[in-house]
């Protein structure tokens, strides 16, 4: 099966005082990879500026707008259309036994070669007092102990907008039980990383099926590597594995490599930001 | 009433037991190099000295060349307190420190090399992962980029001791933005304006050509397909300590000195905004610390750097000396592998040696540190500028103790050597118009292009004016000297 997507990304900026120069990058084009082709993408901004595409520092594109005149808003807006293919997320041999699994995890070269996915930042840091937590289970795959994390996750976090904000710490997410997407996500990369497994954060759209969160805001999920199998997304805010209602744009260390709005703006006042998202199936296709 | 006019200039100068005097042997007697000096100051007194250091002080300040102390709150420019009588080094032993500083400055290029690539110095076990993934400047984002020339450490500044054995120690590897180089450079030309009578005795090599040999290296490095670079100095801003120097070394060179905000990135090429209009930008010396050049990237709420630059760099548009993700190798805890990494690297025993040190994040050792805080030096892993060093027998008991304290909550953040008997040479102090003994170092400043490395025949002596102080930092009052080194 394909499913074509439609995906509109509106943002809203403006700046009480004004402002005389800025840079604003955007990190909100999906990704093309082995389940996604990208047909379509249109940008636009209201000031007339232009929409210059770039690759970041972890090698995906964004859209860069500078201004450098006097302001006090930009509207920004992105439209994409995209297929996707079905994924089936189950689809894969568990070929190590559980004690060859540990025991390549453990490995020096393992380790070297996922270290910016093991390392410990910031939003995926458990603090000593929380390191129990959650424990992996000794004779349970490492694919199976990251499905059961997920349900954990899912079912430890009450999802909740507005309790919690880009600042606000794992620590502080733990104990109040309240949270977005991204709260999610950051509590399952850090037991995940706790326990060894490369993690990282997934910044993306979510198509709305029945009664899942993410849809009109941007996405968060995990994405953990399994050894002899590679890279498996997991959705803990919806206790799911990642599917064709998924579609990625970037993934990261945590939220901060994956920000879909960074800029500088040289000004005195308060900001305002609004965003909104839309992601519409269009039809479903047969694959040929 | 001055002071009597026939005191010699080194009638009241003490040598203490113990201390390795640069100038005199432990008999009393003058050591070889220095003895035309002492010949022709010996005719002088200190009224003579007193009066030409005046006149050396007042060109420093008519220059301009001033710096600022941080963490101070009535933080005011000062000259930086230089003192005529130079440090004078033979060609031998120059040879060894030259040979040194070359040495560890390649291996260090090739660990930033590995670190971002293949990481087989992890992969073999000699230098631990924790240490890289540990350090805010090991760049995820540096990850298989192949800088240009394959170069990293365009520029390092290699801090060198002498022991009281006699024998050159590195205490430091700077790789970040090391700064120091323009004070040598108006060092010598105070020290030729006061004294020339005395310089032109000896055949030492100039240290003018610093910047023109700066400004080859900075061209060659450029990106593909530029004829002529257009490089410039980019500088955090006038409130920074360096701010003389990055003013100072953007003139020698003739190259434009900018701020952030002097550039903007369009896509993916670096401008200039010029009264012409705008002027690309090939090359970048920054004097920028490798999290604030661009917020796009690194420190989201710094406005130092330039938005965007990072992704002109890695296109291969901009060329930026150092490369970011440098400040992984200028880690206070890296230091301490450097005899290993020489010899993994180089396959080369290291000519310079390195002080022992003791890592605080390793149970055994941390240990040993807090049994004998008293006898070592306490540093933080990745400050600079001699800011956070305690050292043990100079602390009181509670000193001790929050010292320890702060260990223990933190003890990949430390490290600890013992306590160094830097060389001692006799230093003109100010409120005892007389010449004592005063602990010295010596930066050097290497540069490293694609087939060819430079070290600057001179490098920056730093005194230590506090009697019996150790730390040599301006930023902890420290002075400096014109440093000589004999052509034969």
């Amino acid at each position: 099966m394909l499913y074509d997507y439609e995906i509109d990304y509106d943002t809203q900026n403006s700046y009480e005082k004004g402002l005389d120069a800025a840079f604003w990058q955007f990190l909100v084009i999906p990704e093309e990879n082995e389940t996604q082709e990208l047909t379509y993408w249109h940008f636009e901004n209201d000031l007339g500026e232009k929409n210059s595409v770039s690759i970041n520092g972890l090698g995906f594109t964004t859209v860069q707008v500078r201004a450098n005149r006097i302001i006090d808003h930009i509207k920004f807006n992105a439209h994409f259309k995209l297929t996707k293919k079905e994924i089936n997320p189950y689809d894969f041999d568990l070929p190590l036994d559980v004690a060859e699994e540990r025991a390549l995890l453990n490995s020096i070269e393992f380790k070297t070669d996922n270290e910016p996915y093991l390392r410990k930042t910031k939003f995926t840091i458990l603090k000593e007092h929380h390191s129990n937590i959650y424990t992996f289970k000794d004779e349970l795959s490492i694919f199976q102990n990251l499905t059961e994390l997920n349900t954990w996750a899912f079912g430890h976090l009450y999802f909740k907008t507005g309790v919690t904000d880009v600042n606000t710490s794992l620590d502080e997410i733990i104990e109040n039980r309240h949270g977005v997407c991204q709260d999610f996500t950051h509590l399952f990369c850090a037991i995940a990383k706790h326990h060894g497994v490369p993690t990282r954060y997934v910044s993306g759209y979510l198509h709305q099926g029945n009664g899942f969160f993410g849809d009109s805001q941007m996405h968060a999920w995990a994405e953990a590597f399994v050894p002899n199998v590679g890279w498996i997304g997991f959705d803990p805010t919806n206790n799911l594995l990642a599917n064709h209602n998924h579609i990625k744009v970037c993934h990261g260390k945590d939220y901060t490599d994956c920000a879909p709005l960074k800029g500088v703006v040289y000004t005195q006042g308060k900001n305002e930001t609004k965003y909104t998202v839309m992601v519409k199936a269009a039809q479903q296709q047969q694959q040929q | 009433m001055g002071p009597p006019i026939d005191k010699s200039i080194f009638s009241s100068y003490t040598k203490k037991d113990g201390l390795f005097d640069e100038v005199f042997k432990n008999n009393g007697d003058v050591k070889s190099v220095y003895q035309k000096l002492l010949d022709l100051y010996g005719s002088r007194t200190i009224e003579d000295y007193v009066n030409l250091n005046t006149k050396a002080k007042s060109s420093f300040f008519n220059q301009g060349i001033t710096f600022q102390v941080y963490g101070d709150e009535h933080s005011q420019e000062k000259i930086f307190p230089f003192d005529l009588f130079p440090r004078i080094i033979s060609k031998e032993e120059w040879d060894i420190i030259e040979k040194g500083a070359i040495q560890r400055n390649i291996a260090l290029n090739h660990f930033l090399w590995d670190v971002y690539h293949e990481k087989k110095i992890v992969k073999d076990k000699i230098v631990p992962l924790e240490l890289l993934s540990s350090s805010p400047n090991y760049l995820h984002q540096m990850m298989g980029v192949d800088p240009p020339n394959g170069i990293y450490n365009h520029i390092s500044g290699t801090d060198i001791i002498k022991h009281s054995d006699g024998n050159y120690y590195v205490l430091e590897d700077n790789i970040r933005c090391p700064s120091g180089v323009s004070y040598v450079i108006c060092n010598r030309t105070a020290l030729k304006r006061a004294l020339f009578g005395v310089f032109n005795h000896y055949k030492t090599y100039s240290v003018t050509n610093y910047a023109e040999n700066l400004l080859n290296l900075l061209e060659t490095a450029k990106p593909q397909g530029v004829d002529t670079p257009v490089c410039v100095v980019i500088t955090p801003g006038r409130f920074n300590s360096a701010y003389y120097e990055h003013s100072y070394l953007a003139k020698a060179m003739g190259v434009e000195l900018v701020e952030g905000r002097d550039l903007f990135v369009e896509n993916d090429f670096v401008y200039m905004k010029t009264t012409q209009g705008p002027v690309r930008v090939d090359v970048v010396y920054r004097r920028i610390d490798d999290l604030f050049i661009d917020p796009m990237e690194f420190h989201p709420d710094s406005t130092l750097g330039v938005p965007g630059l990072f992704a002109a760099y890695k296109k291969g548009n901009v060329t930026i000396a150092n490369a970011p993700g440098t400040g992984v190798a200028d880690d206070k805890a890296i230091y301490t592998y450097m005899p290993d990494i020489i010899k993994y690297y180089l396959n080369e025993e290291p000519i310079l040696k390195n002080v022992h040190t003791y890592h605080c994040s390793r149970p055994d050792e941390l240990k040993y540190v807090l049994d004998n805080i008293k006898d070592l030096v306490i540093k933080p892993v990745d400050e600079a500028g001699g800011y956070g060093i305690s050292i043990g027998n100079r602390l009181t008991k509670a000193e001790i103790d929050t010292v320890k304290e702060e260990i223990k909550a933190a003890p990949r953040k430390y490290v600890a050597q013992p306590i160094m008997s830097l060389s001692v040479h006799p230093t003109y102090i100010d409120q005892k118009e007389s010449f004592e003994q005063r602990h010295i170092d010596l930066r050097t400043f290497t540069v490293l292009g694609k087939d060819e490395q430079f070290v600057l025949k001179g490098g920056l002596t730093r005194v230590a004016l506090k009697e019996g102080n150790l730390i040599v930092n301006s930023s902890q009052g420290g002075g400096s000297k014109d440093t000589w080194v004999l052509k034969e």
